[in-house]
């Protein structure tokens, strides 16, 4: 049998497309056309109005949610790309060992609730960080401020997606070959030189995409900020989640889920092109590849 | 020659990788100013030796100097020395003109000046025309060239090139050849020089360094080297020869007389410290037989001529010896001169001087 490239192409990845078609483009599609019904006593009408839209813009407490996700999100991803940076640094050019980068991944083996348990364990009131404090006499009563705040929120999620974002990080350092920092150096960069101006550049798109993938899974978790931030930790997954499952307003949960959806893309371009304005993110020029 | 004073001295170096000995005890001094060529087959350390002068691995044991330095802690931003890397290492979210200027920009010098100095750099290297280029947009040879261009544009004291011409073609290598011997004399640097081309490391080099499995077996000018190789490794490797294999029937004072098992007889004018009896190996370069004797004391062996591959100016023949052992002949063109064709009995000749009598490895 001769089959030409694009067919081959076609046929291996259309399980994926089929699956994808199935499971999430079309329900994708319904959510969306439900984002233009009205509901009415908990009983959801077929229609084609906007009010859902202009609802939530023009409610207060959906954008006070929606900024706090945004801004959990952003510090999160912001301090975990932070943190990642270095331990990809060290797992690809340093130790090369892939043994390393397993046991990180191995945190992930741990369910996710007994994390965000452990971690009420260690800042609630009667937890191991209050007990330390008092026995060192740092505080003579229990700080309950530890817990159900958004510094509990960020060390939480921190702890949930660093691995995930190391994992980013890790691979996308992995295609810069280390020849590059030799050839830098030899050119008289220091070591922390080469890394801003050859691999950092080279990185960037991969850093940019680790960034904004650990920005939406953190800026759509609800259950961390909800378990570990009390009433600083309301988002916007949360108000979505209410909207279906408590009072029933398909439509109105369906048309924030588009706004979020459509703030996460717009910050993905506001951040590239900073990027690309700071000169960070290197836009390559289009040259007539002729003869090549 | 240029002035002798060692811009780099290597004492006892060794560098081990786990247990794998990849230099061991290299003892190397590299004049200032001279084209310094590291030869040997693939493998054998030359790039690793080029590493390490470089600053990115360090001596297991021993020591390296640069201007009389050692600069065992020294890193290599600091190091008056710029590498050109065998697999070019450029950068690809710079273009052609970025990565050239990469080094000047490092050290800080103006703009115009910079821009000046990379254009000059892009059109030694023929490469004006590619300067927006990214790197991913060229072809293998014209990356070899930036790779010159953005080591050579720094003007280092000690430039170290890794096989630098590999990827080029026959006529740009030579345009290329020549240009890096102009800069050479230009800059007044110090080359240290890989290849695996004998041709590339004979035209260009000052002295030839010829290393085997992590060590150097020989140091000398590149015709000191082709003419009085030091061991069969030498001489195998740097051109092409012929080895015998003899054992010695005399030591005297004018020379030595060895002879093959099916007679043959070689004479060279060395006395060497061996005596009667032991095995030697005897090389002679197919340039230095002949089919016709012009010097009465020549010597001589019967042959047939098996075979004749022309090639314009010279020819090789292959020829048998008595004992069935094939012996490769070049002859120079010369239209007054009868030569034999394939087939005919013939009589090879050389002269004393030309015999090379080495140990068996
Ligand atoms: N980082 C390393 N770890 C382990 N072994 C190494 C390392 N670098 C080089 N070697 C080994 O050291 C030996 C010398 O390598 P080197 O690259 O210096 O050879 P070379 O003479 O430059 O060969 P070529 O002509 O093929 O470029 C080789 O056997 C190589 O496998
Ligand atoms: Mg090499």
């Amino acid at each position: 049998m001769n089959l030409s490239r694009t067919k081959i192409g076609a046929i291996l990845a259309a399980p994926t497309v089929v699956y994808m078609v199935i499971f999430f483009v079309v329900p994708s599609l319904i959510l969306f056309s439900y984002s233009f019904w009205s509901s009415e006593s908990y009983r959801v009408v077929p229609d084609f109005v906007f009010t859902n839209y202009l609802d939530s813009l023009h409610s207060a407490v959906f954008w006070k949610v929606t900024i706090n996700a945004v801004r959990i999100g952003l510090t999160t991803a912001a301090i975990s790309l932070v943190l990642a940076v270095p331990v990809g640094y060290y797992l690809v050019y340093v130790s090369r060992s892939q043994t390393m980068l397993y046991l990180i991944l191995i945190t992930w083996f741990s369910s996710y609730l007994v994390r965000i348990y452990a971690w009420r364990t260690l800042l609630g009131t009667n937890g191991v960080l209050n007990a330390v404090l008092l026995q060192l006499g740092i505080v003579d009563h229990p700080v309950d401020a530890f817990l159900f705040s958004s510094f509990a929120v960020t060390i939480t999620l921190v702890h949930i997606y660093l691995p995930f974002c190391i994992l980013l990080v890790t691979s996308s350092l992995s295609e810069i070959k280390p020849d590059l920092i030799d050839a830098a150096r030899d050119l008289g960069t220091s070591s922390l030189g080469a890394f801003f101006r050859v691999i950092a550049p080279n990185a960037a798109n991969g850093l940019a995409g680790a960034f904004m993938l650990t920005f939406i899974l953190v800026a759509g978790d609800y259950v961390t900020p909800q378990m570990l931030g009390g009433s600083s930790g309301q988002t916007t997954g949360l108000l979505i989640a209410d909207q279906f499952r408590k009072t029933g307003n398909w439509p109105l949960g369906a048309a924030q889920a588009f706004v979020m959806f459509v703030i996460s893309i717009a910050l993905y371009f506001i951040l590239v092109s900073l990027g690309r304005a700071t000169g960070l993110i290197v836009k390559r020029r289009t040259i007539n590849p002729k003869g090549i | 020659m240029a002035a002798i004073a060692p811009i780099i001295e290597i004492r006892n170096g060794t560098k081990m990788f786990g247990s794998f000995t990849a230099l061991a005890d290299i003892n190397l001094s590299i004049n200032q100013g001279e084209i310094l060529t590291l030869l040997g087959p693939s493998g054998c350390g030359k790039t690793t030796l080029m590493r390490l002068i470089a600053g990115f691995e360090n001596l297991t044991s021993g020591t390296i100097q640069i201007g009389g330095v050692d600069i065992a802690n020294i890193p290599p931003e600091r190091r008056p020395v710029n590498m050109v890397f065998q697999r070019y290492a450029l950068f690809p979210h710079l273009d052609v003109f970025e990565n050239v200027a990469f080094g000047l920009k490092v050290k800080g010098m103006p703009k115009e000046e910079r821009t000046e100095r990379v254009n000059r750099m892009l059109h030694i290297v023929q490469l004006e025309s590619f300067a927006n280029r990214y790197i991913d947009q060229l072809s293998g040879g014209q990356c070899q060239r930036v790779a010159l261009a953005r080591a050579l544009v720094n003007g280092p004291k000690v430039l170290l090139l890794d096989e630098p011409l590999a990827a080029l073609d026959l006529k740009i290598r030579q345009h290329m050849l020549a240009e890096m011997k102009r800069i050479h004399i230009e800059t007044g640097a110090t080359f240290v020089y890989v290849t695996h081309d004998q041709d590339e490391a004979l035209i260009l080099s000052d002295r030839v360094v010829l290393m085997e499995k992590g060590r150097v077996v020989q140091v000398d000018r590149p015709t000191e080297m082709y003419a009085k190789p030091k061991s069969l490794f030498a001489a195998k490797f740097l051109g092409e020869t012929n080895i015998f294999e003899t054992t010695i029937t005399a030591v005297n004072g004018i020379g030595t007389t060895a002879r093959t098992s099916s007679g043959i007889q070689f004479h060279s004018s060395e006395t060497l410290t061996k005596k009667p009896s032991e095995k030697i190996a005897v090389s002679i370069r197919p340039e230095s037989l002949t089919f016709q004797h012009k010097n009465p004391d020549a010597q001589s062996a019967e042959c047939v001529v098996d075979d004749i591959v022309f090639m314009g100016s010279r020819s090789f023949y292959t020829v048998r010896l008595n004992d069935q052992s094939k012996v490769r002949v070049q002859v120079q063109r010369d239209g007054r001169l009868s030569v034999p064709s394939p087939g005919d009995k013939a009589t090879i000749f050389w002269d004393a001087s030309n015999v090379v009598m080495l140990p068996r490895d």
